[in-house]
């Protein structure tokens, strides 16, 4: 809600029409004659045996898993292959326009486009480059399967090709020589140095990914476009329709100064099936894919329908909305019209659709049509065609038959490396900057910064010097304590870019970023459209281009609403990909109360339970600079809890208040808050401040000493301290905010049983929230454990406390019908 | 300030105590040292004397009340002293005993309230207890059975060894073993409950008696019951020629009273010769217990149950490792034990844990019967009354001394094979017994 744009109530209400375009449909008519003018012979026959390189591959893999044999090398592949034939021309067509630093995303049926784009870029790339990418990949290792097995020895174009290919199949065959160690497989398949970005096996799931990317190249001036590849069945998925809008968003042209639209083109692969569900006519509603790029925005995104069946109008096509990208006119979307000839994966055996359709699109073949448009116009013989044929399947074979070989092409020998999965899941790399080489685009000097010199006169400790507790207006708060870092490093990481809903202006719901908006230029720092799919998602493609980005969903419970884009994609890459990518990802997320159900709930277990994401939750403003500081400067994904019970809280443990200088606290290392010998409570997140109350009271009326610890971070989580301390007391009370079933102190407290079973002298109890909806603040008590739950469960299942009463019920035969109702 | 005497827990695999009879009343001046009561378990009487002195203010249970181990019993405290804080819960508005609460001035209740016991810490023979305290136990060798158990449920826990360490209260480190192993299996494991007393006085009625059974009684006849219906009992019969046992009683009782063996019996010769037996390892299914009807557990040691006739019913004491002794230390021990349980004496710790029963009728007349197991045991060798019977020599009958021998077997756990070899390998032994010696 830019101040500058002023919603006008006289103008709100004109009369008028909007109005369309006509969207263009196969309107490519070129013959050969036109088409030899405009490329060279040797071109025009490139383009033929890319083709025919795919669907040699793909009749290859078809062989391989509906017979286990092709040409003579035997192999049976349990992995999935969801094969493009009948899809060659558009992936080539395509494939044709781009240069090395055009980007593309897939979907889980991408192996025609990983080749078409690889084939394109070893076409573009100069021998010496083209080498050296070889050569330090993966330390040589896919290079020296290959090298010495060219058929044109000395030809490291044709080194290259097999290069491609062999890679690919590896990777799908899931060998160590595959371009990702095998860890990405048949639907995840990339190669970074040719500009193949993460094909992915939800449909759909490239769309927000494709776009961050792009915001990327546009945030960072980077040259190049991306292409965003997906099916027609995609269109029916939120992430998709939320990306076309987030990318279109009126402020990139508008507010953001030179650079134009996002350089992105929507590609949608239209072959009329979603898997067995007809798009067109069945579950869809826009009988033209093409239709639906003509709601979003007044440009219609230039959208447009084209014959996927002809590579040479493909690349009519898509050079055209190249070119308007470039120009800063994105985005573009394109539906190229295709068909698959074999089912959605070898196993469909096509009972949605009839024999006669299927054989009717088999002898539209597009290389048929294209190797007979050559021949009759003269480019080509039959016998030189036929030629390259032979050397593809010679080629094909000798490259099966090195992925199959167990020797040269092993996969990971879990038994003889059993951590080397443990090793990528996380990078763990300290990069204070991704971008060291330029300075940090911003609007004032940092020392200008209003909220910075605001801070200057706050008390960095929570009390005066009588010890008497300060008024909150005076003392520096928690929200500083995210602040600061954050805007240190906008001033050190020029990648850094920030966004979320309600970011700029506002500041946030929370008031974190109050003070941005005057230092960060937009195109860094901007409100997202309420997208939290396509928030998160471009987020993780901004850091798979080589970006930094903090993105935020303002209540923790809208998790649920970026749920792929968080558990499938910002959490998987960087070991799907075998540590070639980093995703320095900061999602913050903060805990609401007071706001009912659907806005108070802490959901650190669900992605603490998925493996790839770091997960933090600060409870003070020195803990919450140190983590937001680590996590800055560190490579990993970071789930940033925050809690709205506590941003205004002053510094209450840290001695001396929180320094004005940076500094790291580990993410993994809990905090000793309070120290005592006779029971010890973990506390996770704002639940802190009742841990210490609870503490009082046993001090206070039963000289039992807690000894309170604040876990700080939940993934990774360094157990040490704890069991020290468990050590020490025998006994241990975990509590948190969130609902106690599946939680995060179950499994700590799992973990503490198992880890010092002999010193304990009762069983690890976990002091949660209800398994209920989270009811109005007023019913807080009954819900969320407070000071006394905690008294309760020291008495009732740690030590009893003489005289004590307890109001909470936690017997045994309570707990038992609490399971067994499901609550 | 008033001192709550509580019903002290016997050997782990007691749960309840009964009172047999009150020493002292309501009222009574109590020096230390002092009985207040004694009591019986499933198969020992002891006596409970008081550790501090006073005036008896209150008691919780009457004669013949089966007291949990660890409950309250009375109360010892300075004349006139309120104890409505000690009385138990359940205990409150019970006009039982209410002959003790006059009217009391009331006093301030204590600035620092003393944990209070949360229950009984031995359920079904496995005690309550935190692996904290319990590594506690084996590091310092506390008495874990004078502990009172004030964690939740009654489990023992931290504070409440200490508090035994802290009054001295320790025992041996094999002790202190004994009582922390928790026992899956226990012979003669009663509950309170089952043998709950009904309110109600019995009816008056002429031509007999009812007399309810003592606490041994009913324990022996729940398991012999059980054993009875549970096991699949089997009984071998034979007899030896005890003539070498005659022989060496008779030089036994002639020049061995200045050795101190005078006192060896037929009995002490079996129980010998059985331990040896066993030992050999050879029939290690009848040398065992089996748990659960699917797991044998075999022994290494030979744990000699021996059944010994007492005024309150049969009782069999063990003699643990008994292959280790030699025939005048198992004669002593023996002896030992059967006095100890003749006079109610017995540690509940020896009164359980045997491989194998021998069970002596002794003079009697009695020529066969069938033992019955002591699950869960796998046999129980009984023996006859000697008598003289005749056999064959070169052509002429002769007398000679024999004494039969009947061992039953549990089928479920050893065939009828093997259990007829050991009794003939024992029969040999029996009949050279000089020769058995020398091993």
């Amino acid at each position: 809600m830019p101040k500058s744009q002023y919603v006008d109530p006289n103008r709100a209400f004109d009369s008028g029409f909007i109005k369309f375009h006509d969207i263009p449909v196969c309107q490519y008519s070129l013959t050969i004659e036109d088409e030899k003018k405009i490329y060279s012979k040797q071109d025009l026959i490139n383009i033929y045996r890319d083709m025919a390189i795919i669907r040699e591959f793909e009749t290859m893999l078809n062989e391989i898993k509906t017979k286990s044999v092709y040409n003579g090398v035997e192999y049976n592949n349990p992995g999935p292959a969801h094969l493009s034939l009948g899809q060659e021309a558009s992936a080539v067509g395509q494939a044709y326009c781009l240069d090395n630093s055009d980007f593309t995303f897939g979907s889980h049926r991408s192996h025609g486009e990983i080749i078409a784009k690889g084939l394109s870029s070893i076409k573009k790339l100069d021998n010496t480059e083209l080498y050296d990418i070889m050569k330090t990949f993966l330390d040589g290792s896919i290079l020296s399967v290959v090298e010495g097995r060219e058929e044109i020895k000395g030809d490291v174009k044709d080194l290259a090709i097999d290069f491609l290919l062999y890679g690919a199949l590896a990777e799908i065959f899931a060998r160590r020589t595959g371009f990702n160690r095998g860890l990405g497989g048949s639907m995840h398949a990339f190669f970074i140095p040719f500009g193949i970005f993460p094909n992915n096996a939800i449909v759909g799931g490239s769309a927000a990914i494709a776009m961050g990317a792009a915001l990327y190249k546009r945030s960072n001036h980077k040259k190049g476009i991306v292409i965003a590849n997906s099916g027609d069945g995609a269109l029916g998925r939120g992430p998709v329709l939320e990306a076309l809008n987030m990318s279109s968003m009126d402020q990139i042209r508008q507010l953001w100064g030179e650079g134009g639209g996002l350089p992105i083109l929507f590609n949608v692969f239209n072959n009329f099936y979603g898997m067995g569900g007809q798009t067109k006519g069945e579950t869809m509603a826009w009988g033209q894919a093409a239709r639906v790029g003509a709601g979003v925005n007044p440009d219609q995104m230039h959208a447009e329908t084209v014959n996927g069946y002809d590579p040479l109008a493909v690349i009519d096509a898509t050079t055209r909305q190249k070119d308007l990208l470039l120009r800063g006119e994105g985005p573009a979307m394109l539906e190229v019209i295709t068909y698959r000839t074999t089912g959605h994966s070898p196993s469909d055996s096509s009972t949605y659709r009839t024999q006669e359709e299927i054989e009717a699109w088999k002898n539209a073949d597009p290389i048929k049509a294209y190797r007979t448009k050559l021949i009759l116009g003269g480019v080509a013989t039959e016998a030189e065609l036929d030629a390259i044929h032979d050397t593809i399947v010679r080629r094909m074979t000798k490259i099966c038959r090195l992925a199959v070989d167990e020797t040269l092409s092993p996969r990971m020998d879990l038994d003889k490396e059993p951590e080397a999965i443990s090793s990528i899941m996380l990078s763990n790399k300290k990069v204070p900057s991704m971008d060291p080489t330029r300075e940090a685009e911003v609007l004032i000097p940092k020392e200008e910064n209003p909220r910075l010199k605001s801070l200057k006169v706050k008390s960095r400790w929570a009390f005066d010097a009588d010890g008497k507790a300060l008024p909150k207006m005076k003392i520096y708060g928690l929200r500083d304590g995210l602040f600061e870092p954050i805007l240190d490093k906008f001033y050190e990481d020029p990648t850094l870019i920030a966004y979320g809903e309600d970011n700029r202006d506002w500041g946030g719901a929370f008031a974190v970023y109050r003070g941005l908006t005057e230092a960060i230029p937009y195109h860094r720092f901007f409100n997202a459209p309420i997208s939290e799919s396509a928030i998160v998602g471009s987020a993780v493609g901004y850091a798979m281009a080589g970006g930094r980005a903090i993105v935020e969903l303002m209540y923790a419970d809208f998790i649920g609403c970026a749920g792929d884009e968080i558990f499938n994609q910002l959490s998987k890459w960087q070991s799907m990909s075998a540590g070639i990518l980093k995703m320095p990802v900061i999602l913050r997320v903060s805990v609401g109360n007071k706001y009912g159900a659907q806005h108070s709930q802490d959901w650190t277990a669900l992605c603490a339970h998925i493996p790839g994401l770091k997960v933090v939750f600060p409870a003070t403003p020195y803990d919450a600079k140190g983590l937001m500081t680590e996590a800055l400067n560190g490579t990993d994904p970071v789930i940033f809890f925050e809690s709205q019970r506590i941003y205004d809280i002053g510094e209450q443990f840290h001695k001396g208040g929180v320094p004005e200088t940076p500094y790291e606290i580990r993410i993994g290392d809990p905090d000793i808050k309070r120290e005592g010998k006779d029971v010890t409570i973990l506390s996770i997140g704002a639940t802190l401040y009742r841990a210490m109350d609870a503490a009082k009271i046993l001090h206070d009326k039963y000289g039992v000493e807690a000894e309170v610890i604040d876990a700080r971070s939940i993934v990774p989580f360094d157990y040490e301290k704890v069991l020290e301390s468990v050590k020490k007391t025998g006994r241990i009370i975990i509590t948190g905010d969130a609902c106690d079933r599946n939680s995060v102190m179950r499994d700590m407290a799992s973990n503490i049983a198992e880890l010092a079973f002999d010193y304990l002298d009762a069983p690890p109890t976990v002091v949660g929230s209800r398994n209920w909806i989270t009811p109005s603040k007023e019913l807080d008590p009954w819900f969320f454990p407070q000071a006394d739950t905690i008294v309760d469960a020291v008495n009732d299942r740690l030590l009893p406390l003489p005289g004590h009463v307890s109001t909470h019920n936690f017997t045994d035969i309570e707990r038992l019908n609490r399971l067994k109702n499901g609550i | 300030m008033a001192t709550v005497v509580i019903m002290p827990r016997q050997g782990q695999s007691v749960e309840s105590c009964i009172i047999t009879e009150w020493k002292k009343k309501v009222g009574d001046k109590i020096n230390v040292g002092d009985v207040l009561f004694s009591y019986e378990t499933d198969k020992s009487a002891f006596d409970e004397a008081a550790t501090v002195e006073g005036t008896l203010l209150k008691v919780f249970a009457e004669e013949g009340d089966d007291v949990p181990c660890l409950e309250a019993v009375c109360i010892i405290g300075a004349e006139g002293e309120d104890v409505s804080a000690f009385v138990p819960k359940k205990d409150e508005g019970s006009t039982a005993t209410a002959e003790t609460t006059k009217e009391e001035k009331k006093e301030e209740a204590p600035a620092v309230a003393e944990a209070v016991a949360t229950g009984t810490a031995n359920v079904g023979g496995r005690l309550k207890i935190s692996p904290r305290a319990r590594n506690l136990v084996a590091k310092t060798d506390a008495d874990v059975s004078k502990a009172v158990p004030t964690g939740p449920d009654g489990r023992i826990i931290e504070r409440d060894i200490q508090k035994v360490l802290d009054a001295g209260l320790t025992v041996s480190a094999e002790t202190a073993e004994k009582l922390l192993r928790g026992e899956k299996v226990v012979f003669a494991e009663t509950k309170a409950e089952e043998f709950h007393v009904p309110a109600a006085a019995p009816e008056a009625k002429t031509g007999y008696t009812d007399e309810k059974m003592s606490q041994i009684r009913k324990v022996i006849s729940k398991s012999m019951h059980t054993s009875l219906t549970e096991l699949a009992q089997l009984t071998l019969t034979t007899s030896f020629d005890a003539s070498a046992l005659v022989a060496l009683r008779a030089s036994l009782k002639a020049g061995g009273e200045a050795m101190g063996v005078g006192n060896i019996t037929y009995n002490d010769m079996i129980l010998f010769a059985v331990a040896k037996t066993l030992a050999t390892g050879k029939y290690k299914a009848l040398n065992a217990n089996l748990i659960g009807g699917d797991t044998m557990r075999y022994f290494e040691g030979v744990h000699l149950g021996i059944a010994v006739d007492t005024e309150r019913g049969l009782m069999v004491p063990t003699v643990f490792d008994a292959q280790r002794l030699t025939l005048s230390e198992l004669a002593k021990q023996a002896k030992t034990l059967a006095v100890d349980c003749q006079s109610g004496k017995a540690n509940p710790d020896v009164l359980r844990g045997a491989s194998f029963t021998i069970s002596n009728i002794g003079p009697t007349g009695i020529e066969s019967f069938t033992p019955v197991i002591n699950p869960p045991q796998t046999a129980i060798l009984g023996v006859c009354s000697l008598t003289k019977r005749v056999k064959e020599k070169d052509g002429a009958p002769v007398f000679y001394p024999c004494i039969p021998l009947s061992l039953t077997i549990d089928h479920r756990a050893v065939d009828g094979a093997p259990a007829a070899k050991f009794l003939s390998e024992l029969v040999r032994n029996l009949e050279n017994f000089n020769l058995l010696l020398t091993i």
